[in-house]
């Protein structure tokens, strides 16, 4: 079965990642360094255990354009979210025996190495869901 | 120009290129590149070129990107109109295409005037900065900067999709960029105002852009065409121009000095377009060229060849110039008289009667004929209407010659 282990992000957050001056103070390379290592590390193990299936993370908010309907036209708008706004900032899919053990993988990351005097705007979360395998998956 | 330099300038179209298919924001992605560029140029000295340059100017610009649309999104938010775009047809797939001649069909895009093309091909394909582009154009740098960004400001208000046009709009479109490339060449070369240095380099920028897209279209005809006519006109460069700094007619220049490489290259490349399909204006004013180039000396000229040339050209271009060109090779091969008479012609043309190289013509044709006095009054008449010093300074020592 699989599930996609998904992590949020605002700008901000990335701000804070990418040693951008903001409210938070920037990251140290020997910060980044860690948690870039602790990440790959937990990508490495589920490799290992063959429960890899995909990882992909996505560029800055700035960059998203969002498609909506306007008087029956589509319309796209450029960059649409506010600046503290969390959105999607990348995923994993592991294939693994049960929403039990998906959960577990994704427990794992509560120990992302972070500076001690940083914090995040909000409430540290990340979300699993199981992938639909079939059309009769999606009707449940 | 040194290594760093012209490596930013070959790499500047692709990293902008790479940029725009990636992010889209055609205008604000310029202006990243034009700053990965200039740090680059800082950096790079100092501290080595990186391993991968490309890649490098990829990330700084890609950088710089996601700050100046972060700052252009807060500041529409805070006026509440949030960019919005309708969504228009798809961008055709660009294949295997490079990045730069998409990026020249957007700088020549008819929707936008000769001048704002000069302007944005030269910053965005050549990489050359606003500063040097107002140099070279004798402009002030705010002009320059206005009329690049107002350019920029067109193609993102057109909604033009980052993609070759349409195969059924793309000769059209060639056919502009082509233009747009044969103005910055004559920018450079037939210009006699402005510091020669400046100048000159506009010809070797647009030699440049020509045979990069030669290389990406290398069985256009008309592309090998303008490539060939601007290095077989350049050519001549060092022998045009006197110690006085006026123009050198070409029937008195010293033929040893002209670019005996250039002459070869350009004379392969159309000998080689020429025999692919009919003959576009490009191929034929090189062709001319050619037989110019080719002569040892001025007597030595092959008139009925090129008479023969003009004559095609003149089925399929409107130019009173070439009309004018087509005059002088009229009197070379059936004398004065015969050129005379095609000159009557374009007296009745209001696009060139008062230009001052009618009457310069007129009268080397009346002293051809020797009708000295006609011919003294027509030299007059031609250093009347021209504005540059050199030139008005042959003419009225031609003018004196007939007396």
């Amino acid at each position: 079965m699989k599930y996609m282990i998904m992590l949020y992000g605002s700008q901000q957050d990335y701000d804070m990642l990418s040693g951008k001056p903001s409210e938070q103070r920037p990251w140290t390379a020997e910060e980044q360094a860690a948690m870039n290592e602790f990440m790959m590390k937990w990508n490495q193990d589920l490799v290992d255990s063959g429960e890899f299936v995909d990882a992909q993370g996505l560029t800055a908010p700035a960059h998203a354009r969002r498609i909506q309907l306007q008087n029956g036209v589509p319309v796209v708008t450029d960059g649409p979210y506010p600046e503290t706004q969390e959105v999607l900032a990348g995923y994993n899919i592991v294939e693994c025996a049960s929403f039990d053990r998906a959960t577990e993988i994704a427990a794992r990351l509560v120990k992302t190495p972070h500076p001690a005097d940083t914090e995040l705007a909000r409430e540290w979360f990340v979300d699993v869901r199981p992938v639909a395998e079939s059309g009769a998956d999606l009707d449940a | 120009m040194n290594d760093i330099e012209g490596l930013l300038r070959r790499l500047a179209p692709q990293v902008l290129g790479a940029i725009v298919r990636r992010y889209g924001h055609f205008d604000t992605a310029e202006d990243a590149v034009q700053e990965a560029l200039l740090a680059a140029a800082t950096q790079w000295p100092a501290d080595g070129v990186p391993e991968n340059p490309r890649g490098w100017l990829i990330t700084v610009a890609g950088r710089r990107l996601t700050d100046l649309l972060r700052s252009e999104q807060a500041r529409q938010r805070r006026e509440d109109t949030v960019a919005r775009w309708a969504l228009t047809s798809p961008a055709p797939p660009a294949a295997d295409t490079d990045d730069t001649l998409v990026l020249l069909f957007m700088c020549a895009h008819p929707a936008l005037a000769p001048a704002a093309q000069i302007a944005l091909t030269l910053r965005a394909v050549g990489g050359l900065s606003t500063a040097e582009i107002a140099r070279a154009f004798l402009v002030p740098e705010p002009t320059m900067t206005r009329r690049i960004s107002r350019a920029k400001q067109r193609i993102r208000s057109s909604g033009i999709p980052f993609g070759l046009p349409p195969p059924a709009e793309r000769a059209s479109r060639l056919a502009s960029v082509l233009h747009v490339l044969y103005l910055i060449f004559n920018e450079g070369y037939a210009s006699t105002s402005g510091p020669r240095l400046a100048r000159t380099e506009l010809s070797a920028e647009a030699i440049r852009l020509t045979r990069m897209v030669h290389r990406l279209l290398p069985a256009d005809g008309e592309v090998a065409g303008l490539l060939a006519l601007m290095l077989l006109t350049d050519a001549r460069r060092p022998a045009r121009v006197g110690p006085d700094g006026g123009l050198i007619p070409m029937a008195e220049q010293d033929r040893s000095r002209w670019d005996a490489d250039r002459i070869a290259e350009g004379v392969a490349l159309i000998s080689g377009a020429l025999p692919r399909g009919p003959a576009g204006p490009y191929q034929l004013q090189a062709a001319i060229a050619a037989v110019h180039d080719e002569a040892p000396t001025a007597e030595d000229t092959d008139w009925p060849q090129i008479l023969a040339l003009y004559e095609l050209l003149l089925r399929i271009s409107d130019n009173p110039v070439v009309a004018l060109n087509h005059a002088v090779a009229v009197a070379m091969v059936h004398g004065p008289n015969a050129g005379l008479e095609l000159l009557g012609q374009l007296e009745s043309d209001d696009r060139i009667a008062a230009d001052h190289r009618l009457h310069s013509v007129r009268a080397h044709l009346l002293e051809m004929s020797g009708n000295k006095s006609e011919a003294r009054e027509s030299y007059e008449m031609a250093a009347a209407r021209t504005s540059s010093l050199p030139q008005q300074r042959y003419l009225h020592a031609k003018a004196r010659g007939c007396q």
